[in-house]
């Protein structure tokens, strides 16, 4: 999966474009392959991306997550067969590994349409040529997941291997009664291995017939046993009977590669098939596992939803034992957002691009109703973006060369999350460039959700304004003790609900209140409140 | 003296499903006591599989023997029940489990590291009564620690003469031979490995706990050093091994030493029964 220019890096890493990327990535080599190449929607596929959300979220919808797991498991465990049909496909004998894989992918593909009745979103993927093939291979099923070339294919080879089992049994018996008798003659119990020692002080005469010094020293003789005439005669029995089955093996071989060569341009689009769907799993168990719905994909910019989630986030919080408070939004054109700090401003910011990114893929989105558009670029700004030290350039500096970029690029359909831009320079000019920016950006009708703390950007730029409600004011502060019960205790007390207000009303002192929450002595804060009133 | 069969008894009396053969070096016998295991256990009737450490020469392997090889090593005559193809690999490529259908050469290959060699072990296994393992000591500990009876062969062609041959294999049977800790006595756990300076501080400090350490590979030391600290040091491991014999090669292309004086000196070296594979021989 590909983001290309919709999103760059620092922008893919802040809305955890890779997060998403691990929550739908498919589990074959044949999904990896399809799953490679899947490239953003781009305006005008409107049609094309919310037809394809909309069947995943059927089908989510339809298919017991079971039946999802049981079918990306066997997925999961489908032998890639590509140079199998490559070699086939160009008249190379295949060898036995080869068809162990091929009739395991067949019936593998078979259980797995099997487990997922037909949708929309796919159909059956196995036909007549996988049937073909599996019929072709079935006697070679020694055990549930084996392959030999069994004698019931080749009659031939059935008697060829009969007399070459033969020939080893004469060459056993004829050898072996030769050990016997050298062991007998040696006065021991057998003689093991293809050398052996013999004692001088154990040797009363001649060595027996047959047994050949290796090399002798003073105290033992190092000896081999030769093969005598008659085992030499049945060796040479064997070896003709060897010889036999090793041609019918390979004629069998054969037959059955031809077999899969004939079937092979079925089998790759069967295995392009398996590919597709094993893209479309994954997007199920995505829209499963996170309750997701498909959104309206709209021909015109639009980024609206109600109870949307950031899912990386809640997967973190989940983890945790705390709750995510899922928000509602309606952005129209450029928008400033207010609010407290650790009111969610950045996570709104986040969650618009993570609903964007899902839509703009194709996919159902974390939320429980979405419009949604396409766009040519997602873009990040501001707070966020790994800071690096040293350096050229400070981190304001930074900042404008990316805001350049973004600009000169000309997205026809841009999206950006600005989150607090300028906040390393004098508020007085922080405001006056913000407000450039806004004003910028509803020039170029861009849909924007501009986060910051400072005051009057949304009435001079005259664009809406959205503001977190904050703090549901604080009687007696919480017995906070630690950071997690700080914590605790500022999500009890914060009104995540982003409401659109009119013009620039007066903010709460809320930055004060959440010293308090989060354990500064009470004089420090009683002399904040003080200066404050000043 | 049927030697593999006396190898193979003294196994299954310990209940092995697993023997490991291991070496002191090169060339001194291991693939011969393992032929000599494995055809025994073919009369015997049981279901053997044959596992390795890297590529082995190509072997005789009568039917039925469940073996891994790598997939290129797989001889196109007499056809194999291909049955399964791993997701190990190895330096010949991918590996795959058969067995085979009928006698004949056929090459073993196996994992290099011992989380692969275990998988390989445990696939073998579940298709065998034995498993017969050609393997290097290092890989071998956690596996051999847990129902598997361990050979130590040595021979001429690992040591320039027949006290230092004896010396090794007396040194490397003794450090594979530390006993499990007691839990209920006191306890000193090491992490990582035990040298032969630590050994010593440990001496000098008058240390009269146990020292464990996870299996006797992580006791690094040999020669005079092991054994003093073996002496006067509690050292124990959490995993102990199962060594039940020793196998003698006398004979190598360099050198050769008196097979009855060897093969007795190794016995009266490290206490166990010793076997020479090629003379027929025991001294218990």
């Amino acid at each position: 999966m590909k983001a290309l220019d919709l999103l760059d890096a620092a922008s893919a890493e802040l809305l955890d474009f890779d997060w998403l990327v691990e929550a739908v990535a498919p589990v074959s080599p044949y999904g990896s392959r399809v799953f490679s190449e899947l490239v953003p929607f781009r305006p005008g596929d409107e049609a094309a991306a919310e037809s394809r959300a909309r069947r995943i979220a059927e089908a989510a919808e339809q298919l017991h997550p079971d039946r999802v797991s049981a079918a990306r498991s066997l997925l999961e465990q489908l032998p890639d067969i590509a140079g199998v049909i490559a070699r086939a496909s160009m008249a190379e004998m295949l060898d036995d590994p080869s068809f162990l894989e091929v009739s395991r992918f067949c019936e593998m593909v078979e259980r797995v349409d099997a487990l997922l009745p037909a949708t929309t979103l796919w159909q059956p993927t196995s036909g007549e040529a996988m049937h073909a093939v599996i019929t072709a291979l079935a006697p070679g099923h020694n055990e549930p997941e084996g392959f030999y070339l069994s004698d019931a294919f080749d009659a031939e080879l059935a008697a060829a291997r009969a007399a070459h089992a033969q020939a080893q049994a004469e060459v056993d018996a004829a050898h072996g009664r030769e050990q016997e008798r050298v062991a007998r003659e040696l006065g021991r119990e057998e003689i093991a291995g293809d050398e052996f020692i013999v004692m001088r002080t154990e040797l009363t005469g001649t060595l027996p017939e047959g047994v050949r010094v290796v090399r002798e020293s003073a105290t033992y003789l190092l000896c081999a046993l030769d093969y005598g005439e008659g085992s030499r005669s049945a060796l040479e029995r064997r070896e003709s009977a060897f010889g036999r089955v090793g041609a019918l093996e390979e004629r069998v071989r054969s037959h059955l590669s031809a077999i899969v060569r004939a079937h092979a341009p079925e089998l790759g689009v069967v295995a392009g098939a398996v590919g597709e769907l094993d893209v479309s799993v994954a997007a199920v168990r995505f829209s499963q596992s996170h309750r997701c719905t498909a959104p309206v994909v709209t021909r015109e910019p639009a980024l609206a939803f109600e109870r949307a989630r950031f899912l990386p986030l809640e997967a973190q919080l989940t983890v945790a034992g705390r709750r995510y408070v899922p928000i509602d939004l309606d952005l129209r054109g450029a928008t400033v957002l207010t609010g407290p700090n650790m009111g969610g401003k950045s996570l709104a910011l986040q969650t618009c691009g993570f609903l964007a990114l899902c839509a703009a893929f194709g996919l159902p989105v974390p939320a429980a109703n979405a419009r949604v558009g396409l766009f040519d670029q997602i873009a990040w700004l501001g707070t966020g973006l790994r800071e690096r030290s040293g350096g050229l350039l400070s981190s304001f500096a930074r900042e404008v060369t990316s805001l350049k970029e973004i600009l000169e690029r000309f997205a026809p359909r841009l999206l950006i999350f600005v989150d607090e831009f300028a906040r390393t320079t004098t508020p007085h000019e922080g405001k006056a460039l913000v407000v450039a920016l806004t004003e910028r950006l509803a020039q170029r009708n861009a849909y924007a959700l501009i986060a910051t703390h400072l005051q009057g950007v949304a009435a001079a730029a005259g664009v809406t304004h959205f503001a977190v409600r904050g703090l549901k004011g604080i009687g007696t502060p919480p017995a906070a003790r630690d950071l997690k019960d700080a914590l605790d205790a500022l999500a009890a007390s914060m009104d995540y609900t982003i409401a659109e207000v009119g013009g620039d009303d007066a903010p709460q002192a809320d930055a004060i209140a959440l010293t308090q929450l989060l354990g500064l002595d009470s004089e420090f804060v009683e002399a904040a409140y003080r200066a404050l009133s000043q | 003296m049927r030697v593999g069969l006396r190898l193979l008894e003294l196994a299954r009396a310990r209940r092995a499903r697993a023997i490991f053969v291991v070496g002191t070096g090169k060339n001194v016998g291991k693939t011969t006591a393992l032929l000599a295991i494995y055809e025994a256990a073919c009369r015997s009737g049981l279901r053997v599989g044959v596992a390795s450490i890297g590529p082995k020469p190509r072997l005789w392997l009568d039917p039925n023997t469940v073996f891994v090889t790598a997939r290129s090593l797989l001889p196109p005559s007499p056809a194999v029940e291909v049955l399964e193809i791993s997701q190990l690999a190895s330096s010949s490529g991918p590996l795959l489990y058969a067995r085979t259908a009928y006698g004949g050469h056929y090459d073993l290959a196996g994992p290099s590291s011992a989380s692969g060699l275990r998988a390989a072990v445990e696939a073998i296994a579940a298709r065998s009564d034995i498993v017969l393992i050609d393997g290097a000591i290092d890989r071998i500990a956690t596996l051999a620690s847990t129902d598997g009876a361990i050979v130590v062969s040595c021979g001429a062609a690992a040591a320039k003469t027949e006290s230092e041959a004896v010396c090794d294999v007396a040194t490397l049977t003794a450090r594979l031979r530390v006993p499990a800790f007691d839990p209920k006595d006191g306890v000193l756990e090491l992490e990582g490995a035990l040298t032969a300076t630590m050994a010593a501080d440990f001496i000098a400090a008058g240390e009269g706990r146990q020292i464990v350490v996870g299996d006797s590979t992580q006791i690094v030391m040999s020669g005079r050093s092991l054994a003093e600290a073996l002496m006067r040091l509690r050292i124990r491991c959490r995993r102990a091994l199962d060594v039940i014999a020793t196998t003698v090669c006398a004979v190598a292309p360099e050198r050769s030493f008196d097979p009855e004086s060897f093969l007795a000196a190794v016995a009266g070296g490290t206490r166990l029964p010793s076997f020479d594979v090629f003379a027929g021989r025991e001294v218990a």
